[in-house]
């Protein structure tokens, strides 16, 4: 600003002072702020005249944008602009990409699906964001699952089966482990028996007497009945979801991670006088589509050990 | 001059205006210490520790309150209640009222913070404050607003000074906001939690009607009203339009209170309201800059100031952030562009953008300008001033820009699919995506806070200064007294 134009201002003040120098210059409002303050006001005309604006009565100026979209019954259809034709816009154009896919999915049978190269990479594709977004939270990224919490997908022991069927059918209708607490109807003496047994069928050091009286407690009728649901071998029984105790994988006691021998005695111990009440998977049948659920049962099967 | 210092101490009730000055800046550390520590937790998960009190979505109502109203609603009050005094050539109406507001204010925060961090909130945006706390804050306003209002009522000026408009639009809408978005019923008596008396897609609105006007008249009106006092003051020159400011306040003050629905494009809300809060949003643009132009041209005229005094530097930054964060929050409520940018980091740059660059630093100026007047003395450290104002510009810049590529890669990243039509990326993908961003953000925001830390020590020295010089002054006075009674 030039020297003559500061010393024009001075004569402009409103001619009112506070607080000893406070004043005002008088100035006029800059052009280019006036005019583009109207374009502004331009503008958001334009968008009224476009997009649903302002009410009226019962109702609301619809504008004149228009939006054609399929809806869920396949039928074309028209609208003024709205945020959900909008969205069914952008859902169509996804859908008819993904549609020819979803349809073989549908349709084959899993065999069959594991067969095609190109369903494969459909499931891939699909199959990565619906496990992220759906059972990540639990199982973790990869499906390595988390001890103490939920089991690993990747790798060839299921509680459940490891079929794609029994894989389908758990995510569809969700599981529910339990083992009942045997804290009451066993003394300390024969919880840790009963624990040295089930460590020593996975190679674990323990004492051999004691584990020879858990072998006992373990096939008692009377006693315990452990190998209702755990199986005479002990490799458990996939129908009710009971484990393999001895393939030297631990999800509830943290057998791996216990320092000494005492310690990974104490971690089955635990299980067995408190039980478990805690392996829920929730069901996804209400959440997700079929097609999508099978996509999902193909794409964990091939994590690495489905059957 | 001293002589017209010692007239206007008692003249004016400059008690009040030090205690919130000197809170305003402890809340300031506090309120930044806790987001630093927020900011460190989403990088660093670990730090939440598994203690609920310190988990991010409880300390992070802390820090937003802590830093709103702790830090800039304290600097609002000493900043109004001095300007109100100094540009009306009056003492405020009451001492016991003003006092009043202080305790009250001070018990809002302290209440806040603690109910806060034992998990009691009304999940609403920067109104998580339970009931019994809202009724609090609802007393200590309307003292304010008696105060406020009764001083401009017994001023000895013909005119009352825009940045009284500023702050008295502020105070009215504050009121009339707070009021409306905390209508609620307690569960019971003796409970903290209390049921909106909204509901659905009406509770959101009525949210952010609140939400955003607090942004409008709390965070931008108010701070308005403290630069067309300290700006003028603190360059030596008039303000450069008088015309430009009465129609940028009138303007400001009637588009803001239509576009608080912008918070809520793309959701359960009908189409016309979006479209309603979009426009009016870009139709601010140009009212909102109307400060930035008045405060700017009045600035340009000690251009030769600018380059010695710190303090003018703090200001015509904050102004700059001011113009720039006006500028993008229209574009952010544009429909097609908030389809990119909701939900996503670049909302947290953007409210940075204005409550770092804009709101802290115009306080910091002021009050800089304002606390040696109010200790009767100088700056204990210009090199001081320079510093912090360095820290906290880097600090913010990084800060912004951290922000900006997170959001940007966010709203891209969650929009992205592949030639089968799903999406690309899982939400945990892009969570890693931002990470070295997030770390970037807890660097900007250590660089902001020790510029704060670094005020605050030259704050208390120049306030010990001011007390010493007051009691040799007073030596003095005694010295002369005793020699002339001899």
């Amino acid at each position: 600003m030039s020297k003559e134009k500061l010393q024009s201002q001075a004569v402009q003040t409103t001619g009112h002072a506070w607080d000893g120098d406070l004043q005002e210059y008088n100035n006029p409002l800059p052009r280019w702020w006036v005019w583009a303050f109207y374009a502004t006001i331009v503008f958001a005309i334009a968008y009224w005249v476009y997009f649903p604006a302002w009410p009226i009565a019962n109702g609301f100026t619809h504008g004149l944008g228009k939006i054609t979209y399929t809806d869920d019954k396949g039928v074309r259809k028209t609208t003024d602009w709205n945020t959900r034709s909008d969205l069914m816009v952008d859902l169509n154009a996804h859908a008819k990409l993904q549609q020819p896919y979803f349809e073989k999915v549908e349709a084959l049978p899993f065999d069959k699906i594991a067969k095609d190269p190109d369903l494969n990479n459909f499931i891939a594709s699909a199959g990565k964001p619906l496990f992220a977004d759906n059972c990540a939270a639990c199982h973790q990224t990869g499906g390595a699952g988390k001890r103490g919490f939920a089991p690993n997908l990747a790798d060839d022991d299921w509680l459940y089966g490891g079929t794609y069927e029994k894989i389908q059918e758990t995510i569809s209708g969700g599981r529910h482990g339990y083992m009942p607490p045997f804290g009451e109807a066993l003394s300390g003496e024969q919880i840790a028996q009963l624990a040295s047994y089930v460590l020593s069928l996975s190679g674990e050091q323990v004492d051999a007497s004691q584990a020879e009286a858990g072998k006992a407690l373990f096939h008692s009728e009377t006693a315990t009945g452990c190998y209702y649901c755990h199986g005479n071998d002990a490799k458990g029984r996939q129908v009710i979801g009971a484990p393999n105790l001895t393939d030297k994988i631990w999800l509830w006691a943290d057998v791996p991670g216990a320092a000494t021998p005492q310690k990974k005695l104490a971690a089955v111990e635990t299980v067995i006088k408190h039980g478990l009440n805690k392996g829920v998977m929730p069901a996804w049948g209400q959440r997700l589509k079929p097609e999508q659920i099978k996509v999902l049962a193909v794409y964990v099967h091939e994590l690495g050990g489905g059957k | 001059m001293a002589a017209v210092s010692v007239t206007s101490k008692e003249q004016y009730n400059f008690d009040v205006v030090r205690q919130f000055s000197v809170m305003s800046l402890v809340w300031g550390v506090v309120g930044m210490l806790a987001g630093v520590y927020i900011a460190a937790e989403l990088a660093w998960p670990l730090l939440n520790f598994d203690i609920p009190y310190i988990t991010f979505g409880r300390l992070r109502p802390v820090h937003t309150s802590g830093v709103i109203f702790g830090f800039g609603g304290s600097a609002l009050f000493a900043t109004s209640y001095y300007v109100v005094q100094r540009t009306c050539q009056t003492r405020l109406i009451s001492d016991a009222l003003a006092k009043f507001t202080f305790w009250g204010w001070q018990a809002v925060i302290v209440l806040a913070a603690i109910s806060y961090m034992l998990g009691h909130t009304q999940a609403r945006e920067y109104a998580e404050m339970e009931w019994p706390i809202d009724i609090l804050i609802e007393v200590v306003w309307l003292a304010y607003m008696a105060v406020f209002i009764g001083t401009i009522m017994r001023r000895k000026q013909p005119h009352i000074y825009v940045a009284n408009w500023f702050y008295l639009a502020f105070i009215l809408a504050t009121a009339l906001l707070h009021t409306f978005n905390n209508l609620a019923v307690p569960v019971s008596l003796f409970s903290m939690k209390s049921y909106s008396l909204f509901s659905g897609a009406q509770d959101a609105m009525v949210e952010w009607w609140y939400g955003h006007n607090a942004v409008g008249f709390f965070l931008t009106a108010a701070f308005l009203g403290m630069m067309y006092y300290f700006v003028p003051k603190q360059a030596g020159r008039p303000i450069y339009s008088y015309r430009l400011s009465i129609i940028h306040f009138w303007a400001l003050s009637f588009l803001y209170m239509w576009v608080g629905t912008h918070h809520l494009h793309w959701t359960a809300i009908p189409d016309w309201t979006s479209t309603l809060a979009a426009t009016f949003s870009i139709m601010l643009l140009l009212p909102s800059w109307g400060g930035m132009i008045n405060g700017i041209m009045t600035l340009s005229g000690a251009r030769d100031k600018l380059r010695t005094d710190p303090i003018l530097r703090f200001m015509a930054v904050a102004l700059s952030f001011y113009g720039m964060s006006t500028f993008e929050g229209p574009m952010m409520a544009l429909k097609s562009v908030n389809a990119l940018s909701h939900y996503t980091d670049w909302t947290i740059a953007h409210v940075h953008s204005g409550a770092l660059g804009w709101v802290a630093m115009i306080t910091f100026g002021s009050m800089y300008h304002m606390i040696p007047k109010l200790w009767d003395t100088k700056l204990y450290s210009q090199r001081l001033v320079y510093w912090h104002f360095w820290l906290a510009t880097i600090g913010i810049l990084l800060y912004i820009i951290a922000m900006w590529i997170s959001g940007i890669t966010q709203g891209l990243m969650w929009r992205t699919f592949d030639d089968f039509g799903n999406l690309k990326y899982s939400f945990a993908e892009t969570v890693a995506a931002v990470r070295p961003f997030y770390i970037m953000r807890v660097i900007g925001g250590l660089f902001f806070f020790s510029g704060m830390l670094i005020m605050v020590y030259n704050i208390f020295r120049t306030i010990r200064q001011g007390a010493r010089e007051a009691v040799e002054l007073e030596a003095k006075f005694a010295a002369k007294l005793a020699k002339a009674g001899a």
